[in-house]
């Protein structure tokens, strides 16, 4: 079954996560603080560029004399 | 199938190994014909350190920072009570005093080393021999306190114990006179070898020790690690100088510095970095009088237990003749284990005994007994047996172990009238040669030279390691993995050690899993291509005329 595949895969992908950062050596709450943390700066990341990033394209384009 | 391809190819190159055992064979024949021909080829044999990828190291210094940072959290709940601490804490009263415990060594035991000790002290309750039984046992507070669950896990396969030549055994007819000897002379000597407890077994032991090494004369003491720093205090003394290899011993490093003298430290089996040591002290003498250094003693191991590399012993010899110093051998790991016929580096090398000064070795590893040998000329054992701190304080070897040495050296030699011996020398180096090349094959990075024992796995990333023992004893491998203080800290590694009582099957079985592990871990991160053809350098010693 496809979906139990992915989901096989999924989680190999995130015990590699795990062992490179050493959180599997970190108790549950640890590893949830470390991942709460990760995902919080990368959420607000992604949302600063949503944001900002038609403004520094439409600056980087006006530069660069493609659009007035 | 995957397996028996791999198989198909192995066998080709098992018989191309069948070869190399032979051509090996040869070049020493050859080696006895040409003294100078022996030495050369044996030096063009290369050891690989391979660094790894960029990427691995970054990601170990990831691993160590984020693991360092929750440390500090953790540090800083226990400080405000938050969470409630295990160890050792400081009383109220000695709180104003210079603080105890929070060095890094202390740190690193608390926040790193208790959460992955599931991994080490495994209580092992069968004889430790090719296969063990282990205890279960479970942590219901992340690893701060265990239980036994009552369990036994049967027929663990065991990579771990220094047993290279088997006789960790305890079958009732390979240890009659054991037995034997046991019911004459008790257990407990009671004594030490220079009061009463020199015995008659005792003084046989030493005999045959100089008989198997090619040496005048050998004394035997009851422990390994007190016959190294409890022997070099007496052999060099304030004014005298020690050129000691970087990854030395514990035990030749505790007997360096309690003997007083000035220790110089040269790079790791770097030739160029000891002839330059030993110009400077022969040129510019002790520090600040330049009066000629007394005695100067170049310390080295036979194989270095961590890196599985083998010391260049025939490049020694010839800096110590030429600058006039003595050499000191520590043949802990290679005795038994290496050589044709098992004498140890001086045989692998070609060296004749008597250019080695001290030649020292320990019982632990090759011969399944405990206890420590100091072998030379004549004058130095007649020395150290007055001398010596060990043979004046030291208990003298109990006798049973004293009669395991003899019956396990009278085997290797031959002299008990079997082949038993050299099957077992021979079937250790054929177990080298096939692990270290299949292991090569599956693309690990290994340290160390193609013909000792042990054979360190690098895994370098803190989970990694925790991860790999766990993963290989639930598949039945008892794997010995060693991290920050016995290693540099971004090289932590899983040492194998092999035996002559592991059969091919149980190698197999071995690499199977590793595989596997490997896989799941993503260990296999070698560059270098393996090719299974002969070195071209045994090809170049046919010519004819060399």
């Amino acid at each position: 079954m496809a979906l139990g595949d992915y989901w096989k895969q999924l989680s190999w992908f995130y015990y590699q996560y795990l062992l490179v950062t050493a959180l599997y050596m970190l108790e549950p709450w640890e590893r949830t603080v470390f991942n709460s943390l990760l995902i919080s700066v990368a959420g607000m990341a992604v949302y600063t560029g949503y944001v900002f990033m038609p403004q520094h394209i439409m600056a980087i384009l006006h530069y660069f004399e493609v659009v007035q | 199938m995957a397996r028996t391809a791999a198989n198909g190819s192995l066998k080709t190159h098992l018989n191309q190994n069948g070869l190399k055992l032979e051509d090996v064979n040869k070049t020493h024949k050859r080696e006895k014909n040409g003294p100078g021909t022996g030495v050369a080829s044996r030096q063009y044999k290369q050891e690989s350190f391979e660094q790894a990828p960029m990427y691995v190291a970054v990601m170990t210094y990831l691993g160590y920072g984020i693991v360092t940072l929750f440390g500090y959290l953790r540090d800083f709940l226990r400080a405000v009570e938050l969470e409630r601490c295990h160890v050792a804490q400081e009383k109220e009263e000695q709180k104003d005093f210079v603080p105890l415990y929070q060095d890094f060594e202390n740190f690193y035991t608390r926040n790193l080393y208790m959460r992955v000790r599931d991994n080490w002290n495994r209580p092992i309750c069968s004889l430790p021999g090719p296969v063990f039984d282990l205890m279960e046992r479970v942590s219901d507070d992340y690893n701060w306190t265990f239980r036994l669950t009552g369990r036994t896990i049967h027929n663990v396969i065991n990579t771990g114990s220094y047993n290279y030549l088997g006789f960790a055994e305890n079958s009732a007819d390979f240890l009659k006179t054991v037995a034997d000897v046991t019911c004459q002379y008790g257990v407990g000597v009671c004594s030490t070898r220079q009061e009463i407890g020199n015995l008659g077994i005792h003084e046989e032991l030493d005999k045959l020790v100089a008989n198997f090494l090619g040496v005048e004369s050998s004394m035997t003491f009851g422990m390994g690690f007190a016959t190294n720093s409890m022997n070099i205090p007496a052999l060099v003394g304030k004014g005298c100088l020690i050129l000691s290899d970087e990854l030395n011993h514990t035990s030749l490093i505790l007997g360096a510095r309690l003997s007083g003298a000035t220790i110089r430290v040269f790079k790791h089996n770097n030739m160029l970095s000891l002839e330059k040591m030993l110009r400077e002290a022969v040129c510019s003498g002790q520090p600040r009088t330049h009066r000629p250094w007394r005695k100067i003693l170049i310390m080295v191991e036979g194989i270095y237990s961590m890196e599985g590399s083998v010391v260049r012993l025939s490049e020694i010899i010839a800096l110590k003749k030429k600058y006039k110093a003595y050499l000191y051998l520590d043949e802990a790991h290679s005795i038994g284990a290496v050589g044709p016929s098992g004498r140890g580096v001086t045989e692998l090398f070609d060296v004749d005994p008597a250019d080695v000064d001290v030649m020292m070795g320990t019982f632990t590893k090759s011969f399944g007994a405990a206890g420590g040998y100091i072998a030379g000329k004549k004058e130095l054992v007649d020395y150290l047996r007055s001398h010596s701190h060990s043979a004046a304080y030291g208990t003298a070897m109990s006798p049973p172990v004293t009669q395991q040495i003899i019956r396990a050296m009278k085997c290797i030699m031959g002299n008990d009238g079997t082949t038993e011996g050299i099957r077992r020398v021979r079937q250790l180096a054929e177990n080298i040669r096939y692990f270290r090349a299949r292991l090569k094959e599956m693309g690990y990075i290994i340290y160390g030279s193609d013909d000792s024992p042990v054979v360190p796995v690098l895994l370098y990333m803190p989970g990694k390691v925790a991860a790999f023992a766990r993963e290989m004893l639930e598949r039945k491998v008892g794997v010995v993995v060693v991290g920050f203080p016995a290693t540099p800290i971004a090289e932590a590694r899983a040492r194998f050690c092999l035996s002559a009582s592991h059969t091919r099957e149980m190698l197999n079985q071995v690499l199977h899993h590793l595989n596997e592990v490997g896989d799941n871990l993503c260990l296999k991160i070698s560059q270098q291509k393996y090719s299974s053809q002969p070195d071209l350098y045994n090809e170049a010693n046919f010519e004819p005329d060399s």
